[in-house]
């Protein structure tokens, strides 16, 4: 178990590095106009060359990529350009993150609640009217797009109950409809998830095994299918988790919520390519990390995975 | 010879029925076409013996037995007849909670496929425990004692150690031997071994087949194999049963079919075995295919198959002609008024020495 760990470890390392070097390949394609603050225009060719050298980048690009990563290991993100010029990266997301948190949190806590009930019910009234009504609203979620219902939500429905149309800190009320439309999606996913699982546990020998033994409906269900459809279920969830938390970039920017998503349009849109850079790869380690943490989290329910490696029937 | 002499006496001893299928009749729905999988099945079991059911793919033997366990896949039903148990009416059984009352605790199953018949993710202790505490009352320490009882009974080496593990940490061989013992933990009465042995190697077959030989002496229980493979039912039973496009065409004592078949059909079983065969020749196989079960059988369901059926075959189903108190078989070649038809050679000479004893 511990080998199994140590080597997925290392994989999400390498993982993650070769994800830095692409991010770093690819902001050098970038125009350069995004490495400089307010005044592009005014400045000449030789000053803004001077600019460029004193920020390290007509150094050789080994050495810029060297560089690089030595200041992502003193946790140094780098300073925004354009978009709160000269102030550390690290210190603008420390203001944002708590929004994200906040919402991803509670969306999350709602999806789960909702989604794992339903996959089950709907597993457990399979082809019935439970299944039919959950499969409409995953196929709606995943065939419309969501900026549709989205917007429709923000408009519609806080016209018919009077709650503000955007975000404010002070109004409680403010933050309920923003939670809801993050989880919709989310939502539809751990039921679809669940719902398929259940179905191929429940189609399985070992259940009919468990029939002819004598146990009940419900303990087959409880102890056999439930328990072995959410092995499958764990190594999705962490990743599913971990980017509800990281803040719905679109419905950020909707509702105007402070948070990080909203940050990454701002700062594409803005082309300040220092923040872009950092955030692009918080988002791809949050992936990373979510892949790692659901194999880790397999490896501890499936007992085939850790023995994979011993010589194991006899 | 001194085994049919002992199996005899032991049949005399057995009078009582533990289970007694009459007319039963099950059909299954498909695709909005109903068929006739079962035709109007009437078997009696003895308390204690050991009965097999042979016949081709597809004649029943899975259906038949599985009914009596409300295990018919959720578009099959019993359409008429009865299955009495222990006072009870097995096919009247409408809810899953009266089939609580009978599986495991009164008939329990071993199945054919030992490897996924075992939840991967659960030890064998916590799985053979499941029953143990089901169906014994045990709980704890007492209960994991059991199993490792259990486990040790039904020929796992080191069973404390063995009940932590997973199913994939054994071989078919062993998986099949778990799957015993979680139908032995039940205490059945009957035990229903649908083909046992068939996804096994032929030294583990053996093995297998007499382990379930020794467990059902020591638990005194009434067994029943389905197989395709006469070996293993001269081996193991008492009792044997032909079975044939879902119905019963003969049944008697082990020595009365194997040596003095009576329905064309089970000739045409018996020619095909390899024992019997003549070296150097090719191995008799049945032409044709079974009937098809979505339309009503009219007379003798093997007469299209058989190059020597007679004319009424075709038009009138048999009834049972009496071989012995013990033998029974459907066919119109016992009816004293029917015209002599050689059995096949290999039959023949089976006959020869069934006279001889
Ligand atoms: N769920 C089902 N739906 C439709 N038909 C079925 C179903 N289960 C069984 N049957 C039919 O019932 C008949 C008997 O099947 P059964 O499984 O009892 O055969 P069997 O004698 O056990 O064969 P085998 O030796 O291959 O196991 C077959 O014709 C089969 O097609
Ligand atoms: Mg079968």
């Amino acid at each position: 178990m511990f080998n199994y760990i140590i080597k997925r470890f290392f994989q999400s390392l390498i993982t993650l590095m070769v994800v830095i070097t692409i991010v770093f390949a690819l902001l050098r394609l970038m125009p350069e106009e995004g490495y400089f603050g307010e005044g592009y225009e005014k400045l000449d060719e030789q000053q803004r060359e001077a600019i460029l050298t004193q920020m390290g980048l007509r150094d050789p690009l080994h050495k810029q990529l060297l560089d690089f990563y030595k200041q992502l290991l003193r946790g140094d993100l780098g300073k925004s350009i354009i978009y709160r010029p000269k102030v550390d990266i690290s210190i603008i997301l420390n203001d944002k993150i708590p929004y994200s948190l906040r919402f991803g949190l509670s969306a999350m806590a709602l999806s789960l609640l909702i989604g794992l009930p339903l996959g089950i019910l709907m597993a457990l009234n399979h082809r019935g009217f439970w299944d039919k009504l959950g499969t409409a609203y995953i196929v709606f979620i995943n065939a419309v797009p969501a900026a549709i219902y989205y917007l429709f939500i923000q408009v519609y429905v806080t016209g018919i109950f009077k709650i503000p149309m955007l975000y404010s800190e002070s109004n409680p009320l403010s933050w309920i409809l923003p939670t809801i439309s993050m989880s919709l999606g989310s939502t539809a996913s751990y039921a679809m998830w669940m719902r398929r699982y259940m179905l191929d546990e429940m189609n399985k020998d070992y259940v009919k095994l468990a029939k002819a033994k004598g146990l009940s409906g419900p303990r087959i269900m409880l102890s056999h299918v439930l328990r072995n459809a959410f092995v499958p279920m764990v190594q999705y969830l962490p990743s599913a988790i971990l980017y509800t938390i990281a803040g719905s970039i679109y419905i950020e920017s909707l509702y105007s919520i402070p948070g990080m998503g909203g940050l990454l349009v701002t700062a594409i849109q803005r082309q300040d390519n220092t923040l872009v850079q950092a955030l692009v790869l918080i988002y791809s380690s949050i992936g990373i990390f979510g892949l790692f943490l659901g194999d880790i989290l397999m490896a501890l329910l499936d007992p085939r995975i850790k023995l994979s490696k011993k010589a194991g029937a006899r | 010879m001194l085994q049919i002499l002992e199996i005899t006496f032991r049949g005399e001893a057995m009078e009582k029925f533990i289970l007694s299928a009459r007319d039963l009749v099950i059909k299954f729905r498909l695709r909005g076409k109903v068929l006739t999988a079962i035709r109007g099945v009437s078997l009696d079991i003895y308390e204690g013996e050991s009965l097999a059911i042979v016949g081709e793919s597809g004649s029943g033997k899975s259906v038949f037995t599985k009914s009596f366990m409300g295990l018919l896949d959720k578009n099959g039903w019993i359409d008429s007849g009865s299955i009495i148990y222990g006072g009870m009416d097995l096919a009247k059984f409408k809810e899953e909670r009266d089939w609580l009352k009978i599986r495991g605790k009164e008939i329990a199953m071993v199945f054919q496929e030992p490897m996924t018949a075992l939840n991967p993710l659960k030890t064998i202790g916590k799985q053979v425990k499941e029953a143990v505490e089901l169906h014994q009352g045990l709980r704890g320490k007492e209960a994991k004692e059991e199993v490792i009882k259990i486990l040790d009974d039904v020929g796992i080496r080191d069973p404390e150690r063995r009940y932590n593990q997973y199913p994939h940490e054994f071989s078919g061989g062993m998986r099949q031997r778990v799957v015993i013992a979680i139908a032995i933990a039940c205490r059945p009465k009957i035990l229903i071994c649908d083909e046992p042995t068939t996804a096994l190697d032929v030294t583990i077959q053996a093995q297998i087949l007499n382990l379930l030989k020794d467990l059902k002496e020591k638990y005194k229980l009434t067994t029943i194999y389905i197989t395709h493979d006469l070996g293993v039912v001269a081996n193991v039973a008492d009792r044997v049963a032909v079975m044939y496009a879902g119905d019963i065409i003969e049944i008697g004592k082990t020595e009365e079919i194997f040596y003095n078949g009576q329905h064309p059909y089970t000739w045409a079983l018996l020619s095909s075995l390899p024992q019997l065969g003549k070296k150097g020749e090719p191995l008799y196989t049945i032409q044709g295919t079974p009937p098809n079960l979505f339309q009503e059988i009219k007379g003798d369901a093997f007469a299209p198959r058989n190059p020597k059926a007679l004319e009424i075959d075709f038009i009138h189903s048999p009834p049972y002609f009496q071989v012995s108190p013990t033998h029974k078989a459907k066919t119109w070649l016992l009816d004293p008024r029917a015209p002599h038809v050689e059995p096949p050679e290999a039959i023949k000479k089976m006959r020869k020495r069934w006279k001889e004893i």
